[in-house]
């Protein structure tokens, strides 16, 4: 753990940014365990879970269920793209490289609100998910031992993935002690992640009555795309609101803490964003990077100017695609500006 | 003529008898509420695609998702068109139940809903009024390790009734687009522990199958069936039903034949409402734990709609039985026009539920909303048994007005008669608000949470309504039945009673009506009340 003893606190929250060396583009290659055959995997979790950085607690479950580890590597990947997705018109584009995630962790900005969020509703997210897919051996009626579970089962169903994903996500996130003003933060930011999943459930119906009449009526909870929360995210992103001073790093008293936070559904954050413009502990700056004239450039490049070339691309049109895996295109060849900011 | 024990009972009988049926109605809601779980479970399966490399196999390979002998997996579609796999060439497992759990006849049916996760592509946008073509096989076990068997296999159409709500530009490429539930499998019985589903989306672009039904990202299930609990505790309450209905039914009857007339046509009607009630309790769902019999599904249609046309034909005939007026009734033949709704509506559902699930018996994926003909098949029948039900409506009303009016006309020259019939009329009614005030909830409840949480204690709503229902009209069956079972109570001297205390045009209605006519006790302490 290698922030660990820096700041003391931050691997507890989140495992999901600091574990993985990651940078979006390319998360299925670090691990190079999921291209194993299953039967080899007995124990080939507990590597898995020993490469990622977690908590003593953190491990243990992950080790208890093979599909644990899998998962958290799914919700890191889905939470980044995301992230990249609603970030993509913005000066910080979500760049997740590792030292300016890291970084980026230890402060509290506005971004850093939204990585907390974002990635604790992805965990929800892709643990509900391999729930249904069957990837998880304790799912649901996991609280009781096996014999117990089959009966629970056989009596009265089991409660739905969702509950048992939002349980499992507050389990390993975990509450901490600790008393100072961004820790707590941090932990409203995830709850935030957890509040718009759990807003974001649909719940749908089927009737199966006589003749299909709705005499009989069966209803299930349903998340909605992860897109859908992503978009909220961002919408809370921007009307965070600021808590606290900064300046004051000393902890104050629980109490005071309690009252700093509101109880709102915001994100909060606790200092004010650097611009990002030029090269830093937290971004590479945004000289390079595309813009779109008339929209954004301005306000991306932060005033430098940008730069037009003009070139020809080619990009597929008139297109014959399948639903799955094949697609064939004419080449249509098309004069475009490109925009990119000044350094 | 003998009265209806209603009529001869004392008012702190049918006081005592009240209170006991309302307390077998609060039992029976308990029972449902307290004891029984929620009535069904729906279970959420993410379809795992997994990939057929061999190709122009002859045997059919089974694919699982997860567990021992797992196929060869891929996590998204991306991935297969770097491998060059095709469409045909993706099958998509589901393995229900979950890991670790195992079906259970307890669970008397499941069906099975489709869900597709479309992504929105600009270059590959659902046409209007796709359809997509999946060819799905369905296999069993009951262990872990033996080889699977096929249930069924079939093509299936299925219409995709998708729409984008954001604006179709490039920036919104990869969002969902909003997909209608597709009804996907039926099974009447669960014999099984454990099945298997394999989807395929076969790709034949000469043919036009699957093209243009967008970029599919995911594909999910959602598998409801009863809950094992809730069938227990149904089937504990139909063990105990059955024989309290019979028992009553076989009293009544014995004391109908021990009457010097034949009976009458509201007795019969009253004796076949039993029959039908019986028909429902008898608990032949027993057998769906030992045998696999799929057409319970069926045949608890069929049991319930017997019931409830014959539940409809006693009302009218209730009613038309207490018009007071000169017509001479008591035959059947009079109440066609009224019946006749009730049986064509009833036989047009029947049709419908045997093109719908009868079909299903043979192919489980089979679906007559899937097809344009049979959707408008469908509503066909479904709109002609309404308009039966509207006809049937109108015509009970028109009956219970004319029995107002009959009333009140009379009332003038019968005051204290006319007050005991209107009491009848009232109670038929209060029977019509019973059925309407408990049907609707039934409906309505379900909209909101499934259990309530009372102190420590957790309310199954949904399923203390199935059991308070079902509970209700037994007791309604019973107590007609109970209450308007000829009296044998001064057997000998209620003939000059009747004629003594009616006017000579009431005389007449005593051929017909039984229950009724004569002066019951409510009528005698009105009468007092009166006087006083």
């Amino acid at each position: 753990t290698s922030t660990a003893p820096l700041t003391g606190y931050i691997p507890a929250h989140l495992p999901i940014f600091v574990c993985f060396r990651l940078t979006g583009n390319e998360p299925l290659s670090i691990l190079p365990l999921n291209s194993l055959p299953e039967e080899s995997v007995g124990r080939a979790h507990y590597k898995l879970c020993d490469r990622l950085k977690l908590e003593k607690k953190q491990r243990r479950m992950c080790r208890r269920d093979p599909g644990v580890a899998e998962t958290l590597r799914e919700a890191i990947t889905m939470s980044a793209q995301e992230c990249q997705y609603q970030f993509r018109f913005e000066r910080w584009n979500c760049t997740l490289e590792g030292r300016h995630r890291a970084n980026m962790l230890k402060r509290g900005f506005k971004e850093t609100a939204f990585l907390y969020a974002i990635s604790s509703a992805g965990l929800t997210h892709a643990m509900a998910k391999a729930c249904s897919a069957g990837r998880m051996e304790r799912c649901t009626c996991d609280e009781a031992p096996d014999l117990e579970n089959r009966k629970a089962w056989q009596w009265g169903g089991c409660g739905d993935n969702l509950k048992y994903a939002n349980k499992f996500v507050k389990d390993f996130l975990g509450k901490r002690s600790n008393k100072d003003l961004r820790a707590h933060v941090d932990m409203h930011n995830t709850n935030v992640g957890l509040k718009v999943i759990k807003a974001g459930v649909e719940t749908t119906c089927k009737c199966h009555g006589v003749s299909g009449s709705c005499t009989i009526r069966t209803c299930w909870r349903q998340l909605k795309p992860f897109h859908e929360v992503g978009k909220q995210l961002k919408q809370r992103y921007e009307t965070s609101v600021k808590v606290g001073s900064s300046t004051n790093e000393q902890a104050p008293p629980l109490l005071q803490l309690n009252e700093q936070i509101p109880r709102t559904m915001n994100l909060l954050h606790i200092e004010d964003s650097p611009s990002f413009c030029r090269p830093s502990k937290y971004s590479s700056g945004t000289a390079a990077r595309k813009c779109y004239k008339d929209k954004n450039c301005d306000a991306i490049c932060c005033g430098r100017g940008h730069n037009t070339q003009s070139r020809e691309v080619t990009r597929p049109c008139q297109c014959q695609v399948r639903w799955c895996c094949y697609v064939e295109c004419k080449q249509c060849t098309q004069r475009e500006e490109v925009y990119t900011c000044k350094g | 003529m003998a009265g209806a024990i209603i009529e001869n009972m004392s008012t702190k009988k049918l006081v005592i008898v009240g209170v006991i049926l309302l307390l077998f109605q609060a039992f029976a809601f308990m029972v449902g509420g307290l004891i029984a779980p929620s009535p069904t479970t729906a279970v959420h399966y993410l379809a795992i695609k997994c990939v057929d490399t061999v190709k122009h196999r002859q045997e059919a390979k089974w694919f699982m998702p997860w567990g021992p002998n797992q196929c060869d997996k891929i996590r998204s579609f991306d991935e297969a068109s770097a491998k060059m796999i095709e469409a045909n060439n993706i099958v998509f497992a589901v393995h229900i139940p979950l890991p670790d759990k195992e079906m259970s006849p307890w669970f008397q049916f499941m069906l099975v809903i489709l869900q597709f996760d479309i992504a929105f592509k600009m270059y590959n946008q659902i046409e209007d009024g796709a359809m997509v073509t999946v060819d799905v096989g369905v296999a069993y076990r009951d262990d872990t390790v033996s080889e699977w068997t096929e249930m069924a296999h079939s093509y299936e159409q299925r219409k995709l009734n998708c729409n984008f709500t954001t604006s179709k530009t490039f920036e919104n490429e990869g969002r969902y687009y909003e997909c209608d539930l597709l009804p996907f499998m039926e099974v009447g019985s669960v014999a099984h522990k454990y099945y298997l589903l394999n989807i395929r989306l076969p790709v034949n672009e000469r043919k036009k199958i699957n093209v243009g039904i967008g970029e599919i990202k995911d594909v999910r299930l959602v598998g409801i069936h009863q809950n094992g609990g809730f069938t227990k505790v149904w089937f504990a309450m139909k063990t105990f039903l059955t024989p309290s209905i019979l028992i009553i039914m076989i009293w009544y009857w014995r004391r109908i034949t021990l009457m010097t007339r034949p009976p009458v046509l509201l007795e019969k009607v009253i004796f076949a409402l039993g029959i039908s009630m019986t028909f429902i309790n008898i608990p032949v769902e027993w057998f769906s734990i030992g045998f696999n019999w799929t057409w319970m599904l069926l045949f608890g249609d069929i049991r319930q709609g017997i019931f409830y046309s014959m539940l409809l034909s006693f009302w009218i005939i209730f009613c038309g039985e207490h018009l007071m007026d000169q017509t001479e009734r008591n035959r059947f033949s009079v109440y066609w026009k009224q019946v006749g709704p009730i049986v064509f509506g009833s036989f047009c559902l029947f049709i419908f539920d045997m093109c719908e699930r009868g079909v299903q018996l043979t192919n489980p994926f089979y679906s007559i909303w899937a097809s344009d003909v049979g959707t408008e098949l469908a509503m066909a029948f479904i709109i002609v048994a309404g308009i039966c039900a509207c006809l049937y409506f109108l015509f009970l009303c028109f009956m219970v007005f004319q029995v107002f009016r009959n009333i009140s006309g009379k009332r003038t020259s019968l005051p204290a008669m006319s007050k005991a019939r209107r009491l009848h009329y009232e109670g038929l009614i209060f029977s019509w608000k019973e059925f309407t005030l408990c049907a609707c909830p039934s409906i309505f409840v379900q909209v909101n949470e499934g259990h309530w949480h009372w102190g420590e204690h957790t309310v199954q709503v949904n399923s203390a309504f199935f059991t308070g229902i079902y509970g209700m009209w037994n007791l309604y069956v019973f107590a007609i039945m109970f209450l308007y079972a000829p009296s044998h109570k001064r057997y000998g001297d209620d003939q000059s009673r009747d004629a003594a205390a009616n006017s000579g045009e009431d005389i007449q209605l005593t051929t017909t009506i039984t229950h009724v006519d004569g002066p019951t006790e409510i009528y005698k302490m009105t009468g007092k009340e009166a006087q006083e």
